[in-house]
């Protein structure tokens, strides 16, 4: 079991016919994806990798029954490549372009939400259901399959993680970057939701950053409404303060005294959760919950 | 992107909020000749990047011509929290009636505009909403609909805002939101607006943030991020195209994403003193990561390198090429440590090996830092 995706979900790939489109593309078929579909307008009739390129998303829904999307489409068109999925009835979408204008990503965001649709990212390096289906730029090679949930904020510390709960004995069920943006399509405590949910999953563990108050939020949801255990980890307590590190969340903003990572870690503390302060001792954390002396 | 006040009062101008006569001056003199057209007295305000300019002393209001010299003089000689001020604008001084505060901001986490408006102004909006928050009015704005004109009045009567006060500021908070949208601000502020004895509002001061990834469609402002930066070596970052943030110690990091970069920040923390946080995000390629080598090297203190890459969409193979070139030519004799996983990682390896690059083939960081540790002590 999994959330989001897995080894049936028919997936499209937008900007199929472009550099990472296409290489993503094989590695996402290799790993197992089934893609059915690309779509890059203009390019209708072509085959990347055997799939089939259609002009518009509809037609792609309509062909071959396409579901979810993952995006590799540049900045300027994200808008309407998104809109466009929306109104064909696609029911997730993972968007891993960068530097997209956050206001595009909040009118996204709530034609989205009226609809019901999932959108990870942007910014995200995607979603991977271990040994099934990934949607995304993560390596395979990172993840085995296992139990454990992973949220990250982070692309490569997604990756980072995994292969250290790998090399602790512990595998992953699904792996999801949320992406690293002020402003992201689907926060921390949804996919909390999911895992809840998802009888595939034991325990989950949560990749934050600082900046934002991602964190703080899912803590308020882990006190409320999670029964499984999390844990979770937090990058930059060396971030000096109003500096911009790398991801447009990541900011200390010292005037407001906001998203430091020690106001996260007590967040997670107070409700319960071990918070690991380097990411190979989220192993240790996690071994003590589920082998108890 | 912050903007500069003279580039924000700009951007009311054009959306139809009144401002007071200004001018800017990079000179004493240019500021004398401005100050005579515009009529004392006039308010000398420094012209630059950061908050505090009341407090350091860069924002003055003088009464005769000479005193504009000298205070310019003053102004334009200094710095104010590490930023020179290059420029000062001078402005006509307003009578004040009343001050209120306008504000437009994104709200991160639910991802919609937040409108604020407190009766009061010209102080800390924080400050005015811990101690008075009856002042204080906010409200989460839908993006597709816009700010409607009887939410903006309603958030009026809410401050307690009656008559043509009532009509007037509801009137700038929707030009203000105009400005937000239209020019994809992230932070639209107003602090003070004044009303004048006589009845006139006026936008004193202008807080304006640009999303930077939205320049791409604001060509029009020709606004440029490198300037902004005082820190040559982060400028230069911006300019190749990374993430560089400089820090105290000797220990050079890059790394392919900013978790990543933070992460190994925190572990060479413990027992090293990480000389810069570098993060390249998804643009590796051969020629990058020369520059990039090139420039967290300007620094003469540092020791050594550590390198720590993930191949998601980033060819790690071309970034070694690149590592290794500068390091040939450039003769680099510090300590280099690579750890670098995924696709094609065993290529990667083989190009740093063969040139005396330290790969770490363990998966956690903390184990290559602790390589990095040991070469530095003198092991291997």
């Amino acid at each position: 079991m999994s959330i989001l995706l897995n080894r049936e979900t028919k997936v499209l790939v937008q900007g199929i016919t472009g550099r990472a489109g296409r290489v993503q593309t094989k590695w996402m078929l290799e790993y197992g994806t089934n893609i059915v579909a690309g779509v890059t307008p203009g390019k209708g009739g072509e085959e990347v990798e055997g799939i089939p390129v259609y002009d518009t998303v509809a037609e792609a829904v309509a062909r071959q029954g396409a579901e979810a999307s993952v995006f590799f489409v540049p900045p300027p068109a994200i808008k309407e490549a998104a809109l466009q999925s929306i109104d064909a009835g696609i029911r997730l979408i993972v968007v891993v372009t960068e530097y997209i204008p956050v206001h595009d990503v909040m009118e996204i965001k709530e034609y989205a939400s009226d609809r019901g649709v999932q959108i990870i990212g942007p910014t995200s390096p995607g979603v991977i259901t271990v040994g099934e289906a990934k949607m995304g730029i993560m390596p395979g090679n990172m993840f085995t399959p296992g139990h454990i949930g992973v949220i990250s904020r982070s692309g490569t510390l997604s990756y980072e993680i995994s292969i250290n709960l790998a090399s602790g004995g512990l595998g992953q069920s699904t792996v999801v970057g949320i992406g690293a943006d002020l402003v992201v399509f689907t926060n921390i405590p949804e996919l909390l939701r999911l895992f809840e949910k998802d009888p595939g999953t034991d325990l989950v563990v949560i990749v934050g950053e600082v900046g934002g108050v991602q964190e703080e939020k899912a803590a308020e949801f882990i006190d409320r409404w999670m029964t499984k255990p999390v844990v979770a980890y937090i990058a930059g307590y060396n971030a000096p303060e109003g500096k911009r590190m790398g991801h447009a969340g990541a900011i200390i903003r010292g005037e407001y005294g906001r998203g430091t990572p020690q106001s996260k870690m007590a967040a997670l503390k107070e409700v319960g959760v071990d918070v690991a302060k380097y990411p190979a001792q989220v192993v240790e954390l996690i071994q003590k919950h589920l082998m108890p002396p | 992107m912050r903007l500069y006040e003279f580039e924000g009062i700009d951007l009311f101008r054009r959306e139809g909020i009144p401002v007071p006569d200004y001018a800017l001056a990079s000179s004493s003199q240019e500021a004398r000749e401005k100050a005579q057209e515009i009529g004392l007295p006039v308010i000398i305000k420094a012209q630059v990047l950061t908050g505090g300019r009341w407090l350091a002393g860069g924002v003055q209001t003088t009464q005769s011509l000479e005193q504009v010299e000298r205070t310019a003089s003053r102004i334009l000689g200094s710095s104010i929290r590490g930023f020179p001020v290059q420029q000062v604008m001078v402005t006509q001084r307003v009578e004040t009636a009343r001050e209120f505060y306008l504000g437009v901001t994104v709200d991160e986490y639910h991802g919609t505009p937040v409108v604020i408006l407190s009766a009061e102004g010209g102080v800390s909006i924080d400050k005015i909403a811990r101690e008075r928050p009856e002042s204080v009015a906010s409200r989460p704005v839908s993006i597709t609909k816009g700010l409607l004109p009887t939410e903006a009045r309603r958030m009026c009567r809410e401050v307690g805002l009656s008559g043509r006060e009532l009509t007037q500021v509801a009137a700038m908070l929707g030009a203000l939101y105009r400005v937000f949208r239209n020019y994809d601000a992230l932070l639209a502020e107003i602090n003070p607006l004044v009303r004048t004895p006589q009845g006139n509002y006026l936008a004193i001061d202008a807080k304006v943030e640009i999303d930077d990834s939205s320049l791409y469609r604001h060509s029009d402002l020709k606004l440029s991020l490198d300037d902004r930066i005082p820190n040559p070596l982060e400028r230069k970052g911006r300019q190749i195209g990374v993430t560089y943030v400089e820090l105290d110690g000797d220990i050079a990091i890059i790394a392919s994403g900013a978790g990543l970069g933070m992460a190994s920040m925190d572990i060479i923390s413990r027992r090293m003193r990480p000389a810069n946080f570098l993060e390249t995000g998804g643009a590796i390629t051969a020629d990058l990561l020369y520059k990039v080598m090139d420039l967290v090297l300007q620094k003469e203190e540092v020791r050594a390198v550590f390198i720590n890459v993930y191949g998601g969409i980033n060819p790690i193979h071309e970034g070694a090429k690149g590592v290794v070139r500068y390091m040939q030519e450039h003769g680099v004799t510090i300590p280099v440590v690579a750890k670098a996983l995924g696709n094609h990682q065993e290529e990667t390896w083989e190009i740093f090996e063969k040139h005396g690059v330290h790969v770490v083939t363990e998966v956690s960081t903390e184990k290559g830092v602790e390589q990095l540790a040991r070469l530095l002590e003198g092991g291997t």
